[in-house]
């Protein structure tokens, strides 16, 4: 067979465009949370989920009763639902229908507020002849409209007997009305691959069950980061070619696999006679597309269905493929071709096989002409969607009739075309439709309730002429937004900053225990710099030793490991070794704090003093290619920045503590995802501590005293710390404070440790295992021993809830309590003439924030397709992710267990500037404009100057400044006042004295 | 003379309340949840955790005073479920020097798993469902161990069997799951049948199903009463009825993909308890297999074959559940092997050492990229991967050959579905063509629109 080059091109087209379907998820171990729908985002958010919905049997919203539940509790408003109808009907709003009796939103409104009952005709029938239902009214029709329906009854009848007689009359009305119509046949086009296609026919065949198991196994073996102990033969060929030699030797297998070995075998020839093997597996697919009959028109859709249908397993190779630097152990060449020829052969045989079963002319074993016919005689019979039966539409127009106050005699008045008119609204607002109204009433309660709370803060206080006692930087992450709330309700003297927790230092990090060193800065950055952590001079014997006693308890723990697993050694070792694991089986499960404290304590038996190589040791490059440290211009630079980024460049505390954050739990394969986001799922403790050793640099002070950022004598930088699971708080280089500082240091200390106890407190709220009325010091005790507890599958909560990120100088937030949903990036306007610090800030943010915040809202809406599911069934495969049980597709996304109290909305980021500014800075940054164009963030403007929030509006293009009655602010002295004894979201109040022109909350 | 009575009076007692006490938490909280009203998390848990804790506190109970007494062999009699003549099926249970060990550990290890789906399946819906199904899988377990009679024991082994395919399709709402669970229960089914007939056999040799009419003396010194022929057909059921629930080849093939269930459950049921069921079941009955050396050797021969088959896939596993299952698997035909060869004492240790290190390693696996990175940086540096040392024996191309074998898990899959299964659905498919047959001839060889014509002429 002849593959042309137009055939090839074509493929690799479809290839390259099916890779932006893809989940981009790289390895587990560093959990970076992105948009499901990155590719997407070119689109409108409306427009590219239901799009992507369709493409991946996915939900595009939440599912209707859970926005019912909200509108019923009040989380959605009614003013919502009506805005939201305002603005998408405009003027038609008012349009009347059936002969003039009711209004086209009135319409619309009940047919969102209420959950009408969408039944089939058979369930009609059954309802028909099983229950009343159909002969009693609503329970919930308004006094008016209930008493309207019931004047048309016999006079003669009363009570139920009347209600019987015009329920029952209104039925026949109904039937009466729309059996003469009928609902438009939707043809939805019928599905391509040859599985959906027999599937729909022969529901008991699915290739994808052959097919799945072993597909998956292959390229687990191929990608395999060390969990076999027997690595698969020639993996370092790329997946196609071990695949084909493994597969050219035929065996005793079933069926259906019986043709491949030659196929194989003449595959395995091919690949190890060409380099490299992607043109190969290009052929490959053209040929298999080809032999298995597909038209070319076709190949576009059969390439994006074959690679969706497993597609953890084919973004992961997707994403290995153009970050081979992401493969934690081995890294091995990868390609999605590969892939997707790999798939395409095993497809092929499967469909081959399934063929000679269906229908009563099977095609030949090679017959693609005979293949095409069969593919498009299935097609032909795949069932169209005939729509909702008479029946059943009989029913909806029941049940609205009653909502509207239409009589059995007013729908009997109708003319037909009326009817037809009614019913095409009542259909044309479809479910899907439906959803994405309630969806945006329910992100506009949100929007709304944040406005008016930005809105009636008090003015910013001026600023102390004393200045802070000290400084606190850091990360934006929503988790340290109540961190810092609490320590400047702590001791309000001290200031708070927020910046991206890589702290402006991009680094290669290896830490003392570490056996590699690992990119701390954000995924897209490739670090250029490598900076080491090593003993500290009196402590490298210690180290020496320490390290020589560790290297022997890993070989014995590792001996012991493998021994459980084998056969002649694990006789012996799985024999004796039990008593040895009944102890941590036993302390684990029951004394998970006490167990993870006596190992942590073993694990800091003598402790090494360690200090970082910051400084540049050799002018060239390490083997990896970067640099050892930094220079002194370089590091002034760094400094430089992130102070400009805040807006810290006078008015310094004799204290400026840096913390960066991570999340330390156990038995948790997400971990990852709960470190930070700024360092690419990495912790930000080394990147703090860099940052405080450059700042606190004499030379560096120098350099940056030259160019006007005079940093005073007496101030002292000092790197730290947050888990943000245990809230253990860690600060580095301790002994090189000044003793002029031993008391500052104390005192923040000891501020900071109240602090992260009431932090903690807060926390605990969420829990619902944990008790209301928890104390701060007892959370801090709890969280401590969730992090520590292998039954643990909720360490902490990470992003869930995030809603928010202001961009903007704290003084103008402080004291808001905003329940740990906002990341708070600090950003001073008026020291921004050009808005070049507003313009590096947002390509910083943006991205991350909405990545966050649109990966939450993706795993919740879908926990099925988006998310990755219960954590339960998780099995790690291959230390590059999870799939669920034995060989399943590779799970994207964020587990249930994190996403569950999430409230799927998308981000409003509010930026403390202009519009006409704000304009200008989107303008300059293509990918954050495209979000806010197409409405994947919601953007919001907050004049420096005290004005009214303005929010974008995607649809006209324009700032729309925000209304409503001027709102005022709860305010309660301490956050632990307005959190304490509820687990819910908590709308916004203010922290601070209770002053005049506030309200008290009771 | 009266201590000893009493202490013997107290442990019966104590024997009781090890399956009442299961039983009873399995009642609190099936009964409401049955009837339409499942217990808070909070008192399903509770009642749950007591029973397991009053069980465990009666069985170490047991063990002081049985091993002050010098683990006498001790027979609680129940009641009798019928008589008639010389045949009769009574309820017995017995505490000896195998049971009052085993089932120590196993109540320790259900209490345990307890306290750990506590909290890992917190919020889960299905919640209920599974401390039921872990209640009576402890009651089913006890029973088994417990038993004084192979009705007892089957029993026992019955809810063992149910509540694990109860739990491997846990997720019921995944295709995947059912079809594992379904997998499993097929295997089970038929495995059972070997325990089933082993049963009758025995009471048709002896009358009753009671092991101390089948046996005499003590375990493990007890010796069987049977002529050498029957000894052997009761011993080569129950072999069979072992292979199944221990995933002995062939028919192992369920075991990997029982790992659809929750965490807690995969590791109480595939790597401590229920794939020792066959072991335990052997070890009980080990008089049998004394008295029909060529059962023994058969016994030999399946565990080594399973234990190598298993070692050998194992390594090529990419998963971490798969992997541990094969690790499982491959101890499980070692402790056969040890049966067969005639050992009593070391497959008992063998037995509960594996079920704590394999339960641990199962409840961690979630751990595997901290553990592994942890062990990297104390090492300077990953693990290398090393196939097996039976493997590197090999030569390369060989090696090429058997990494095939492994990747298609010994193609077991194959072998039973083409030698196994494909003659039974061929059977059965012929045997419907002839059934339609007949039919066809019976009613006078006309078609079904024909049988339809002829129904609307009569009416």
């Amino acid at each position: 067979m002849s593959v042309t080059d137009e055939d090839r091109e074509a493929v690799r087209r479809h290839v390259a465009r099916a890779a932006n379907m893809l989940p981009a998820q790289g390895p587990i171990g560093a959990f970076v949370a992105r948009n499901p729908l990155e590719g997407f985002e070119d689109r409108p958010f409306e427009a590219a989920v239901e799009m992507a919905a369709q493409l991946y049997g996915a939900e595009p919203y939440l599912a209707e009763s859970v926005y019912r539940e909200a509108l019923a509790s009040g989380r959605i408003a009614r003013c919502d639902i009506d805005a939201v109808l305002d603005s998408e009907l405009g003027p038609s709003a008012a349009t009347l229908l059936a002969g003039g009796r009711v209004r086209l939103i009135d319409v619309l409104r009940h047919l969102l507020c209420v959950g009408l009952r969408h039944e089939s005709d058979a369930a009609v029938r059954w309802t028909l002849t099983e229950s009343d239902t159909l002969e009693r009214l609503r329970d919930d029709l308004t006094g008016p409209c209930r008493a309207r329906l019931l004047a048309g009854a016999d006079p003669r009848l009363s009570g139920r007997a009347a209600e019987r007689a015009v329920a029952g009359d209104l039925w026949h009305a109904c039937v009466e009305s729309t059996a003469g119509g009928r609902a438009a046949l939707r043809h939805r086009g019928p599905p391509v691959r040859p599985r959906d296609l027999i599937r729909a026919v022969r529901p008991e065949i699915d290739l994808d069950d052959l097919v799945h198991p072993r597909l998956i196994r292959l390229v687990a073996a191929h990608l395999d980061q060390g969990v076999a102990d027997w690595p698969l033969p020639g993996r370092s060929q790329g997946l196609l070619g071990a695949a084909a030699a493994l597969f050219s030797r035929t065996g005793p297998c079933e069926p259906w696999t019986a043709d491949l070995g030659g196929r194989f075998a003449d595959i395995a020839a091919r690949c190890a006679a060409s380099e490299p093997s992607a043109d190969v597996a290009i052929d490959v697919s053209v040929e298999e597309l080809t032999s298995l009959g597909m038209p070319r028109e076709a190949w576009a859709d059969m390439i994006v269905a074959s690679l969706v249908a497993l597609q953890g397993w084919a973004g992961m190779v997707r994403q290995l493929e153009e970050r081979p630097d992401l493969m934690p152990l081995v890294r091995l060449p990868t390609c999605l071709a590969d892939f997707l020829a790999l798939r395409l052969v095993f497809d092929g045989a499967a469909a081959r096989w399934a063929a000679r079963r269906l229908g009563d002319h099977p095609p030949a074993r090679n017959d693609a002409r005979g293949l095409a016919a069969l593919w498009s005689e299935l097609a032909d019979r795949h069932p169209p969607d005939r729509g909702p039966g008479a029946l059943s539409r009989a029913l909806l127009l029941h049940q609205l009739a009653q909502l509207l106050g239409l009589s059995a005699a007013d729908l009997r008045d109708l003319e037909p075309r009326e009817v037809t008119g009614l019913e095409a609204v009542i259909h044309g607002f479809d479910a899907v439709t439906r959803r994405r109204l309630l969806h945006r009433a329910y992100e506009r309660r949100l929007t709304t309730v944040v406005l008016d709370a930005l809105t009636a803060m008090p003015p910013a206080p001026p600023p102390a002429a004393a200045g802070p006692r000290a400084q606190l930087v850091s990360c934006i992450d929503d988790r340290c937004e109540s961190l810092r709330r609490h320590l400047e309700e702590v001791a309000p003297d001290v200031a708070t900053f927020g910046a991206a927790g890589f702290f402006a230092v991009a680094m290669n990090y290896r830490g003392i225990d570490d056996w590699h060193a690992t990119p701390l800065c954000p995924i897209i950055v490739r670090p250029a710099h490598t900076v080491t952590e090593v003993p500290d001079g009196r402590h490298a014997s210690q180290h020496r030793s320490r390290q020589r006693a560790r290297r022997w308890v890993g070989r014995v723990r590792g001996l012991f490991e493998a021994g459980t697993r084998s056969l002649f050694v694990g006789g012996l070792v799985t024999s004796v070794g039990g008593a040895v694991a009944a102890v941590p089986l036993v302390t684990r499960v029951v004394l998970p704090r006490w167990t993870a404290n006596v190992s942590r304590s073993a694990a800091a038996w003598r402790p090494v003093r360690t200090r970082l190589e910051l400084d540049r040791m050799t002018p060239e490059p390490l083997p990896d290619g970067t640099l050892s440290g930094f220079d002194v211009t370089e590091m002034a630079a760094i400094v430089r920045r992130l102070l400009e980024d805040i807006g810290l460049t006078s008015g310094f505390a004799r204290l400026v503590a840096v913390v960066g954050h991570g999340s330390t739990s156990l038995n948790n394969p997400h971990e990852s995802a709960y470190d930070c986001g700024a360092c690419g799922g990495g912790r930000g403790g080394p990147n703090a501590r860099a940052f405080a050793l450059m700042a606190n640099e004499p030379a560096v002070r120098a350099r940056l005293a030259g160019d006007g950022l005079v940093i005073p004598p007496e101030t002292v930088f000092l790197g730290g710390m947050l888990d943000t699971c245990s809230e253990r708080l860690e600060w580095y280089d301790v002994d090189r404070v000044p003793a002029t500082h031993h008391d500052d240091l104390g005192a923040f200390a000891r501020d900071c440790d109240v602090a992260r106890a009431r932090d903690a407190q807060e926390r605990c709220r969420r829990f619902d295992a944990v008790s209301l009325a928890i104390e701060p010091a007892e959370a801090l005790r709890a969280v401590e021993a969730r992090a520590a507890d292998l039954a643990q599958v909720r360490p902490e909560y990470g992003h869930a809830s995030t809603a928010l990120c202001i961009v903007g100088r704290r003084r103008r937030t402080r004291g808001l309590f905003l329940d740990r949903r906002a990341f708070l990036a600090s950003y001073d306007p008026d020291a921004d003439p050009d808005d070049a610090i507003l313009t590096r800030t947002l390509a910083a943010v943006g991205p991350v924030c909405s990545g966050i915040s649109l990966a939450y809202t993706f795993s919740r809406i879908d926990p099925r397709r988006y998310g990755a599911g219960t954590k339960l069934p998780h099995n790690i495969t291959g230390l590059i992710g999870v799939m669920d049980g034995h060989a399943g597709d590779l799970r994207t996304g964020l587990p249930l267990q994190g996403v569950e109290i999430h409230e799927p909305v998308r981000l409003m980021v509010v930026v403390e500037t202009t519009a006409v500014r704000l304009r200008r800075v989107l303008h300059a940054l293509p990918g954050v404009e495209r979000l806010v164009r197409n409405g994947w963030v919601h953007a919001v403007c907050w004049p420096p100057d005290g004005g009214r929030p303005e929010v974008y509006d995607p649809s006209s293009d324009r700032f729309v400044a925000h209304g409503g009655a001027a709102a005022r602010l709860p305010v309660v002295a301490r956050s632990a006042d307005w959190f304490r004894g509820s687990r819910a979201h908590l709308p916004p109040a203010f922290v601070g004295p209770v002053g005049a022109g506030q309200e008290v909350p009771e | 003379m009266t201590d000893v009575v009493s202490l013997r009076q107290l442990e019966s007692w104590m024997v009781v309340l090890l399956v009442a006490a299961p039983a009873g938490s399995l009642a609190a909280i099936g009964i409401p949840a049955l009837v339409g009203r499942p217990p808070s998390e909070r008192v399903t848990t509770r009642a749950v955790a007591i029973g397991f804790t009053v069980a465990l506190l009666a069985a170490l109970g047991i063990l002081v005073t049985a091993a002050w007494r010098g683990f006498p062999e001790e027979v609680v009699h129940l009641g009798t479920l019928f008589a008639v003549g010389t045949h009769a099926a009574t309820i017995d249970l017995v505490a000896d020097a195998l049971s009052i060990p085993y089932v120590c550990f196993s109540t320790g290890l259900c209490a345990l798993v307890n306290a750990f789906a506590g909290l890992y399946l917190h919020r889960e819906p299905g919640f209920t469902r599974f401390f039921v199904l872990l209640s009576l899988f402890g009651f089913g377990m006890n029973l088994l161990v417990l038993a004084g009679s192979i009705d007892m024991l089957f029993a026992g082994w019955e809810c063992v069997g149910i509540s694990s395919t109860l739990l491997i399709g846990f997720f019921h709402e995944r295709r995947a799951a059912v079809a594992a669970a379904l997998r499993a229960f097929v295997t089970y089914r038929v495995c059972d049948v070997g325990l089933l007939a082993a049963g009758v056999v025995l009471h048709h040799a002896v009358g009753s199903g009671d092991f101390d009419r089948v046996f005499v003396g003590a375990w493990p010194t007890a010796r069987c009463l049977l002529p050498e022929t029957t000894a052997g057909l009761a011993a080569v059921l129950l072999v069979w009825a072992a292979l199944g629930k221990s995933a002995q080849v062939p028919v192992s093939g369920w075991l990997p993909r029982a790992m659809e269930g929750p965490t807690p459950s995969s590791a109480i049921f595939y790597g401590a308890l229920s794939i020792h069921a066959g072991a335990y079941l052997l070890l009980r009955c080990a008089p049998l297999l004394d008295a029909a050396p060529w059962v023994s050797r058969l016994l030999l021969a399946i565990g080594l074959v399973t234990a190598v088959q298993a070692a050998v896939v194992r390594s090529v596993q990419t998963d971490l559940k798969g992997m541990l299952a094969y690790a499982s698997m491959t101890q499980a035909g070692l402790i056969l092997a040890e049966i067969g060869a005639g050992w009593r004492l070391l497959p008992l240790v063998h037995v509960i050492s594996h079920a704590i290190i394999r339960s641990l390693q199962i409840l961690r696996s979630p751990s595997a990229l901290h553990d592994r990175h942890e062990l990297a940086a104390s090492l300077g540096g990953p693990p290398d991967a090393v196939p097996p040392w039976l493997v590197r024996q090999l030569p390369v191309r060989v090696q090429e050959v058997l990494y095939r074998v492994a990747f298609e898990r010994g193609f077991e899959e194959a072998f039973v579905g083409r030698w196994l299964l494909g003659p039974v659905v061929a059977g059965i498919e012929a045997a419907a063509a002839l059934e339609r047959l007949v039919v066809r001839r019976l009613g006078g060889g006309g078609d079904v629109a024909g049988s339809r014509r002829r129904d609307r002429g009569a009416s």
